[in-house]
């Protein structure tokens, strides 16, 4: 991926939390359980394919899930409905299958609520992510560095400049 | 701090602390007038405000829920948030971003220029431009409009240089970085852009135009402002003559008080206030008040509004500097000869990754989806702002559930008119064509997002048969109740409304004075 300026997350707020980087970063879930998490993560990985990015992002959003799911039951049941139908739907679990046959299951189910609110979810939360801000060049909190006035907001040198007061 | 007393019955009760209301609560407390400002929201100032769009949008928007329904995408794509404004001290002027831009003599007579287009509610504005360009002057004088009274114009920004390219290629020579009520350089004791990016997020710099940060600091300041935050209005009440005498809100603990009132003035944008009167219900106007003839939460607006991204090859992180810095105007005229009544303009657009990955085509995901988020670095945008057509059934109404308040949910019903779909399809080709002569690799047409511009839900008219409210915003059928918001438009037009809303609520201002003054109020 290309190298791009450093992203920061604004001063006031909590930074991303931190996960275990092994396998039992799930033990801190409270409304999904080990499986869950993981077809969960694979759901986010199809709606969301970055191959460039590690797990942390994708097990953030996941662990934001869990958030919603404890915080809310009504979208906690549409959450435990869309694990269900997409690990039922082959004689394999979600996570086990190859992209072609995870992206025809949820072609199947595209049209339900639980599909919806799921895909909503994992774009608000996977793209308010530090780590992915980074990857893809967006630089975030800026007014702590006295923004880009002298940080670049005008750097663009592939078009001609436009002339002085347009 | 300024109190009066809740029956005390010469203030004026302005309800919302908006563009609207917060303007005109300063402008008659400056000319001595006493003034009950009733904002729903919390009073936040720059220390509260984040350089974050999900933590912004959370801490500054009006969350409480709505239905949505009709032919428009937003009911669709956001069933729950089908309008998009502020909940706070400030209004929606804590989210806008500056682009101030005046209405055209062509749009304020938008019925006898586009003449009788079938499925509209056209109407002239009650008022001419002639009357209203005094104070435009003003307006943009208070706000410090850059390209105005001498103030230089914002610098371009990267996003900006991939339009100018674009739009000078294909011969629009009109393009510049436009007008914004944002400093460009130091102004009335605020500071200049720092080009940081989050105009839209409160503004920590306040280098933008703010009721928060100019009109309501400057209205304490008169002594005659009590500002009362987190002060629900649930109800208007009127006495024996039909005149507004008092107005019911709920405060933070959830006790209902009622102020009296000499005059009432509301300022809750579009959907809240359109919500008030419908649900102000009494003997004498058993639809709501000042509702006799049936318009108001009719013929609602919200402009033709679309953005394009494109993807470009190299970067140009359009997320520095002021998002909307960039303005063509070729488009702005009616011109019957493009096949559609109305004009609109492009201006320029960014976002921040979260903002624009959720927007970008609400339901899409998957490889084609992911790659050009990717993308993000070498991604542009483009804005357009046009005029949409009246409809009578294009309305807020009540529902039959009640909020926490106990006052009825709004539902908004939008359809689009054949001619919004018309310029909305032209304007997509004319945006697509400036970044492709950029050198754009690919553009994506993203679908209207919630509504920013809320317009014409009270609209004015000459005649109250055609409109809630006469030439000065004041109810027909009420003659101590005015509007100040932007639900007073008679037409939209086809610009950012937030000037004219100002202009309106000056001249409102003025209009009150000389009421009160004459013993009329
Ligand atoms: C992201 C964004 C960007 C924008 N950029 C631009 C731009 O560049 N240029 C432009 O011209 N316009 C812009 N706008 C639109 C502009 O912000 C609005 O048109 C303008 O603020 C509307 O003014 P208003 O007075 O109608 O209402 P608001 O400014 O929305 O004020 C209404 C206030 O009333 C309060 N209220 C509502 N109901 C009640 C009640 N019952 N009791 C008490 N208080 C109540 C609300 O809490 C709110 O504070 C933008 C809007 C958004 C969302």
């Amino acid at each position: 991926m290309p190298h791009h300026p450093t992203a920061y997350r604004d001063p006031k707020l909590p930074s991303d939390r931190v996960l275990p980087g092994d396998e039992s970063w799930t033990e801190m879930l409270k409304a999904f359980d080990a499986p869950a998490a993981n077809a969960l993560i694979a759901f986010a990985r199809t709606i969301c394919p970055h191959d460039g990015l590690g797990d942390g992002p994708y097990r953030r959003t996941v662990a934001k899930l869990d958030d919603v799911a404890q915080a809310n039951p009504e979208k906690a049941a549409l959450l435990a409905e869309l694990v269900q139908r997409i690990d039922g739907a082959m004689p394999l679990p979600f996570v086990e299958l190859s992209e072609a046959f995870r992206v025809e299951i949820l072609k199947d189910i595209e049209g339900s609520a639980a599909f919806s609110m799921a895909q909503r979810t994992v774009v608000l939360f996977l793209y308010d992510d530090l780590e992915v801000w980074q990857a893809f060049g967006y630089e975030g909190a800026s007014v702590q560095h006295g923004g880009f006035v002298n940080r670049g907001f005008n750097d663009l040198d592939w078009l001609p400049e436009p002339p002085e007061g347009v | 701090m300024t109190q009066f007393s809740l029956d005390d019955d010469t203030v004026t009760v302005v309800v919302g602390s908006g563009a609207g209301g917060g303007t005109i609560a300063h402008e008659l407390a400056r000319r001595d007038i006493s003034v009950v400002l009733l904002e729903a929201g919390r009073h936040m100032t720059a220390d509260d405000f984040v350089n974050d769009e999900m933590a912004a949008y959370d801490m500054l928007s009006w969350l409480d829920k709505r239905d949505a329904s009709g032919s428009w995408r937003v009911a669709k794509d956001h069933p729950d948030v089908p309008v998009w404004h502020c909940k706070g001290v400030g209004g929606t002027t804590l989210h806008w971003s500056g682009c101030c831009y005046r209405l055209t003599e062509d749009e304020m007579r938008a019925r006898s220029v586009f003449g009788d287009i079938p499925g509209t509610t056209l109407i002239d504005w009650p008022i001419t431009l002639e009357e209203l360009e005094p104070w435009y002057d003003k307006a943009e004088k208070k706000m410090g409009v850059t390209r105005t009274n001498g103030l230089p114009p914002l610098p371009p920004n990267n996003n900006f240089k991939v339009m100018y390219a674009g739009a000078k290629a294909l011969g629009y020579d009109s393009v510049s970085t436009g007008r914004h009520a944002i400093n460009a350089v130091p102004y009335d004791g605020r500071p200049a852009s720092q080009q940081d990016g989050f105009t839209i997020c409160g503004d920590k710099v306040g280098a933008r135009w703010s009721t928060q940060n100019v009109e309501i600091p400057k209205a304490l300041a008169t002594g005659k402002l009590d500002l009362r935050p987190e002060s629900r209005a649930v109800y208007v009440e009127h006495d024996e003559t039909g005149r507004a005498s008092a107005v019911l809100y709920v405060d933070s603990e959830g006790v209902t008080h009622r102020q009296k009132a000499r005059t009432v003035v509301l300022a809750g944008n579009c959907v809240e206030t359109s919500r008030l009167l419908l649900h102000s219900t009494s003997a004498r106007f058993p639809n709501g008040l000042a509702n006799g003839w049936g318009h108001v939460g009719r013929h609602y607006l919200r402009h033709v509004v679309q953005t394009v991204w494109s993807v470009f090859d190299k970067p140009v992180y359009m997320h520095r500097g002021e998002i909307m810095a960039g303005y063509l105007d070729e488009f702005a005229t009616h011109d019957p000869s493009r096949g559609f009544a109305g004009g609109y303009y492009v201006e320029l657009n960014s976002m921040g990754l979260p903002s624009m990955a959720g927007l970008l085509e609400p339901g899409w995901w998957g490889r084609d989806f992911a790659q050009v988020v990717e993308q993000y670095a070498n991604i542009a945008g483009l804005f357009m702002s046009g005029e949409d057509m009246p409809q009578a059934d294009n309305r807020i109404t009540l529902t039959d559930r009640s909020d926490a308040f106990g006052v009825p949910v709004a539902n908004i019903h939008y359809s689009n008119h054949p001619n919004d779909v018309l310029m909305r399809n032209h304007g997509y080709k004319t945006m697509r064509a400036i970044h492709a002569a950029a050198g754009a690799k690919r553009s994506i047409e993203t679908p209207p997002y919630p509504a920013t511009h809320n317009l014409g839900s009270n609209r004015m008219a000459a005649r109250a048969e055609d409109g809630v409210l006469d030439g000065n915003g004041r109810a027909h059928e009420v003659d101590n109740l005015f509007i100040a918001d932007g639900s007073n438009f008679a037409t939209g037009g086809a610009v950012n409304p937030t000037l004219t809303i100002v202009a309106l609520a000056m001249r409102q201002a003025a209009f009150i004075e000389g009421q009160m003054a004459a013993g009329a109020l």
